[in-house]
Order: C-alpha cells, then structure tokens, then sequence
C-alpha cells in the first residue's frame, strides 16, 4: 500500500471520527437545554468556528500518531514521497469531485428549503456536505492511486 | 528498456526523473499518460527519442 493511499484512509477515518464525536457532543447540548439550534443561529456561528479549530488540532494529533505506527509497522520510518506531476493531477481530479458533491448539496438545500425544511436544516446540511465532498475527495485520491488516470 | 539501461530499477529510475516510484509504476503498466516534459526526460535517461519509448494506439470508439 502506497504512502498516499494510507495518508487518505487516515484522513477518511479521521474526518468522519472528529465529525461524528463533535456533532454527538453538540446534539447532547442541545438536548440539555444549553442552546435551542433551531432558533439561535448565532450558536450555529460558533459551531462552525470551533469546528474548524478542533478540526484542524486533531488532524494534527492523529497525523503524528499515524506516523508513529506506521513507522513501527514499518520498522523504519517512511520518507513522504514527493508530490509529482501525477499526484497534482491526481489531487486535481479529486478536489474537482468533491466540489462536485459539495454543489450538488448546496443546490439539494434550496429545494429542500423549498419543500418546507426548517431554516436550522441549512446547517446541518453542510456540515453533511461537507463530510460527503471530503470523503469523496479522498475516496477519488484512493481510486486514482490504485487504477490510475 | 530498464533491462537494456544495466538493470534500472523503478526506484532508480523515479529518482533519475523526479518523481515517486508508483508514478514509474503506473507508466509502465499503462495506467498513467506522462506529460510532454515528463516523457521527453524519460527518453533522455535512455538516450533515445520519445517514439522508442512510448507507443500511440488511438482509442476505438
């Protein structure tokens, strides 16, 4: 298995751990009383801040972790290949997938708002979204590798 | 052709070239379509022109 092939099932795992333990900790919240989501979008605001903050500490986290194991699994620790023409490409088509999926998502919500979702539903849509566009982001990265462009 | 240059290996040759090992790979097995740029530098590690090397089959459609 290939050093990117690793690094992008790292990152699937991790996006969908960070996401699903931060949207438990806020659902929790919110079912204590601590904010109403459906009315404050002022909260929604700080959500998404945090969420990024928490985001970004954690990928950190878990990056150093992965290089640890893999490093012992390896028994030598594994130089980061450099990123050639193909990688670029590579990356390209994938970013070019996930933006894709995150416009789709952005247009499902118009319609859905359409039909009667509640304002609240735009959030959540995102946050959805944007989880999707990311694993199929790295999801394309994976296929890319291993079948080729 | 890495055979004929002494016994190239991937890794040597994605060294020569810059650029990763897999990107040798899949070159090689047909998977990936190198640039312009990139070929011309293969050519050039095996001191011959670009047509010795690589082959165009136009696509049936």
């Amino acid at each position: 298995m290939s050093y990117q092939v690793k690094e992008n099932i790292v990152n699937i795992f991790s996006g969908l751990l960070i996401s699903t333990i931060y949207a438990l900790i806020i659902y929790q919240r919110h079912q204590e009383g601590r904010f109403d989501l459906t009315e404050d979008f002022t909260t929604w605001g700080v959500i998404f801040i945090i969420f990024m903050i928490v985001s970004v500490i954690a990928r950190i986290i878990i990056y150093i972790i992965f290089h640890i194991i893999n490093a012992i699994a390896l028994q030598k620790e594994e130089d980061i290949p450099v990123s050639d023409e193909r990688d670029k490409l590579i990356k390209l088509k994938a970013t070019r997938n996930s933006h894709y999926a995150f416009s789709i998502t952005f247009a499902s919500v118009f319609v859905f708002l359409a039909f009667g979702m509640p304002v609240y539903g735009i959030f959540i849509a995102f946050l959805i979204g944007g989880l999707l566009s990311e694993l199929i982001d790295n999801g394309s990265q994976i296929y890319y590798h291993s079948k080729g462009i | 052709m890495r055979f004929l240059a002494g016994e190239l290996t991937q890794q040597q040759l994605a060294d020569e070239l810059k650029v990763s090992r897999q990107t040798v790979v899949a070159i090689e097995k047909g998977n990936y379509s190198p640039s312009l740029e990139l070929a011309f530098r293969i050519a050039r590690v095996f001191n011959t022109t670009i047509e010795e090397v690589f082959t165009y089959e136009p696509v049936k459609k």
